[in-house]
C-alpha cells in the first residue's frame, strides 16, 4: 500500500480517510513508546532493588568466574538431555500413531508412566535404584550388570531429562504431526510416496514449524531442571550458588546471579527459536 | 508438448465390482464397473453423496475397495488380496494415476518448483537437472514460468490448480484423476484451469473426472455417466445424456443442475 501519511494524501484518497490513517498510525507510535517507557521503569525498579537491598557487588564478581565455571555441566546435561528428549520424541510419537500393536502399546505406556510420576523421583531412580536393580539381576545370574547400571551422577542426570522430556515432548510431536491435513497425506501418497516418504518430505517439515514454540518451551524448562544433577552432587550452577551464598551468609547475591545467567541462557535461546521460525514461515502468505 | 504415452492397447483402467462399505455399514458403492478405454475422457456426474468421489478415490487406492478388483494399466488389485501385497500394488498404481485434488493439496513449504519435482524426485529417484527441465516444459505448458520461484500462499486458486495438474503429469501418468477440480475456485477462475483440462484430453491423456463443468462434460467428455446411490443410473455420449436423456433418475438430475 502507497498511503503517505506524513506527506499530502494521495489523489483518490478521501480526506476522511487520510485523517483515518493519521490517528492509527499515531495510535500505533504512541504504543511503541509506552512499551519502551514500561520496560525502562521494570528495568530501572530492579536496579533500585538491589541498590536499596545493598546488594555487595564486589563478592558477586569475585564468585562469578567460580559460578559461570559451574555453567558447562548445566550446558553439557542440558545439550545431551535435549537430543535425547528429540530422538525419543518422534519414535514416541510415532509409537502412539502406529497401527503396530507392541510399537504402540509401548509407547503409550512410555509416555503415561513417565508424565504420571515427579521428575525428583525418576533423577534418584536412575541414580540410587538403577544399581540396586543391576544388583538382583546380576544376582539371577547375569554378570557384568550391575557395573553397567551403576551411573555416574551426570551420565544419570543425562538420561533422567532425556526421558523425562522425551515424554513431554511425545505428544507435542504427535500433536504437531496429527495438525497437518489429511489432504497433504493423500497429495504424496496419490503420488505414490511410500509411508515414509510421505512423513519425511511432507507431514514433518510442516508438523516441525508448529512444535517449534512448545518444543522451545519444554527447552527452556530443561534447562532449568538441569539444576536437579545437583542433588546427585554434581557442581552445576545452582549447586555452587547455595554453596557459596550460605558458607558467607550472603545467598542473596549469589541467588540473584544465579537466576540472571539461567535467564540470559533462556534470552539467547529465545533468540534462536525466532530465526527458526522466521526460517519456517517462509511458504506463508505475506501479510 | 505430448504427456500421455500409453504402449498398451485396450482399457487403461478396469474396475470390476466395485463394492466400498465403511465402517458404520454405509454402503457407498454398490457393486460398480468402469472401463476406461486409452485417451478417453470420462465424466462422472451424480448428486453429492452419490459415491462418485469415493469410485475416484478406489481407483488410486486412497479408499481400499470392500469388494471388487481395479486394474490399471496392467496392474491388478483384488480386495481381498493380503494387506501388504495390496499395498505394494496400490503404489505401483499411484505411481501409474495422477490426481487432481478439490482443494489442490498444494505442498506449502515448497515452492511451485519444489512441489512439481517432488514426486519425478523421492519416487522415480530421478536427478535434479532432469526433473527440473520437465518441471519447467510443464509450467509452460500450464502457463506459469513465472511463478516457478513462488510459494503457493502467493498464488491464486486457479494457479494453484494449475501447479497441482502440472505436479501430477511430472510422474507421467498413464491416467489422470478429476475429483472436482474447479468446485473450490471463485467463478472467474474455473476457465483457467478447465482450459487445461481441455487441452489435456486434446494431446490425448486418458482422463476420469468427477465435476460440475458442465461445458467440459459437454464439449470434451467422450463418455458421461450418472451414478446416484452407488449405482451407475446411464451413462452415454454427452449428446445423449443431454439431449435424450432415458432414465427418470437423469432427467431429474439434468433438471436441477441445468
Amino acid at each position: 500500500m502507497g498511503i503517505e501519511v506524513d506527506g499530502a494524501p494521495e489523489q483518490g484518497i478521501p480526506e476522511e480517510a487520510d485523517r483515518v490513517l493519521r490517528q492509527i498510525e499515531g495510535r500505533r507510535k504512541k504504543y511503541r513508546r509506552n512499551l519502551l517507557i514500561s520496560f525502562a521503569v521494570l528495568i530501572t525498579l530492579l536496579v533500585t532493588a538491589m541498590i536499596v537491598l545493598k546488594l555487595d557487588f564486589s563478592f558477586m564478581m569475585k564468585w562469578l568466574p567460580f559460578i559461570l565455571a559451574g555453567s558447562g555441566y548445566t550446558f553439557l546435561v542440558s545439550v545431551l538431555a535435549i537430543t535425547l528428549a528429540c530422538i525419543l520424541a518422534v519414535v514416541g510419537a510415532l509409537g502412539r500413531m502406529s497401527s503396530n500393536p507392541v510399537f504402540n502399546a509401548v509407547a503409550t505406556s512410555y509416555v503415561s508412566l513417565i508424565r504420571g510420576t515427579p521428575l525428583l523421583v525418576q533423577v534418584y531412580m536412575w541414580y540410587l535404584a538403577l544399581p540396586q536393580i543391576g544388583k538382583a539381576l546380576e544376582e539371577l545370574g547375569l554378570h557384568g550388570v550391575q557395573a553397567w547400571l551403576t551411573l555416574p551422577a551426570v551420565p544419570a542426570g543425562i538420561l533422567a531429562l532425556g526421558v523425562c522430556y522425551g515424554a513431554y515432548m511425545t505428544e507435542t510431536v504427535r500433536a504437531g504431526i496429527q495438525s497437518i491435513k489429511i489432504g497433504q497425506t493423500e497429495a504424496a501418497m496419490a503420488l505414490g510416496m511410500t509411508r515414509g516418504q510421505t512423513m519425511k518430505r511432507v507431514i514433518f517439515p510442516q508438523a516441525l514449524r508448529v512444535i517449534i514454540p512448545p518444543v522451545s518451551n519444554e527447552f527452556i524448562a530443561m534447562i532449568k531442571d538441569s539444576s536437579l544433577v545437583s542433588l546427585m552432587g554434581v557442581w552445576e550452577l545452582s549447586y555452587r550458588a547455595v554453596k557459596i551464598g550460605r558458607r558467607h551468609f550472603q545467598s542473596l547475591e549469589m541467588l540473584i546471579m544465579v537466576a540472571l545467567i539461567y535467564w540470559l541462557m533462556c534470552i539467547l535461546l529465545q533468540f534462536v527459536q525466532e530465526r527458526i521460525e522466521t526460517h519456517m514461515a517462509r511458504g506463508d502468505r505475506r501479510v | 508438448m505430448s504427456v500421455n504415452i500409453s504402449e498398451k492397447k485396450g482399457p487403461v483402467v478396469q474396475a470390476k465390482g466395485i463394492h466400498k462399505i465403511f465402517g458404520n455399514m454405509n454402503h457407498v458403492l454398490r457393486g460398480l464397473d468402469l472401463d476406461v478405454g486409452k485417451g478417453e475422457t470420462v465424466v462422472i456426474l451424480g448428486a453429492s453423496g452419490s459415491g462418485k468421489s469415493t469410485l475416484l478415490r478406489c481407483i488410486n487406492f486412497l479408499e481400499a475397495p470392500t469388494a471388487g478388483s481395479i486394474e490399471v494399466d496392467g496392474t491388478l488389485i483384488r480386495a481381498d488380496a493380503p494387506a501388504n501385497e495390496r499395498e505394494a500394488k496400490a503404489l505401483e498404481i499411484r505411481r501409474k494415476t495422477g490426481m487432481c485434488f478439490q482443494s489442490f493439496n498444494l505442498f506449502p513449504h515448497m515452492t511451485v518448483l519444489e512441489n512439481i519435482i517432488e514426486g519425478p524426485r523421492t519416487v522415480l529417484k530421478q536427478n535434479r537437472k532432469e526433473a527440473e527441465e520437465y518441471a519447467d516444459e510443464l509450467l509452460d505448458w500450464v502457463g506459469l514460468t513465472d511463478k516457478r520461484g513462488e510459494y503457493p500462499s502467493c498464488l491464486s486458486g486457479g494457479q494453484q490448480q494449475r501447479v497441482a495438474i502440472a505436479r501430477s503429469l511430472a510422474m507421467k501418468p498413464k491416467v489422470m484423476l478429476f475429483d472436482e477440480p474447479t468446485s473450490a475456485l471463485d467463478p472467474e477462475l474455473v476457465g483457467e484451469v478447465v482450459e487445461v483440462m481441455e487441452r489435456l484430453a486434446a494431446d490425448g491423456m486418458t482422463i476420469i473426472a468427477v465435476t460440475h463443468e458442465l461445458h467440459f462434460a459437454r464439449d470434451v467428455a467422450d463418455r458421461v455417466m450418472i451414478m446416484d446411490g452407488g449405482n451407475w443410473v446411464e451413462e452415454g455420449t454427452p449428446e445423449k445424456i443431454f439431449n435424450n436423456p432415458e432414465q427418470e433418475r437423469t432427467k431429474r438430475f439434468l433438471a436441477h443442475i441445468l
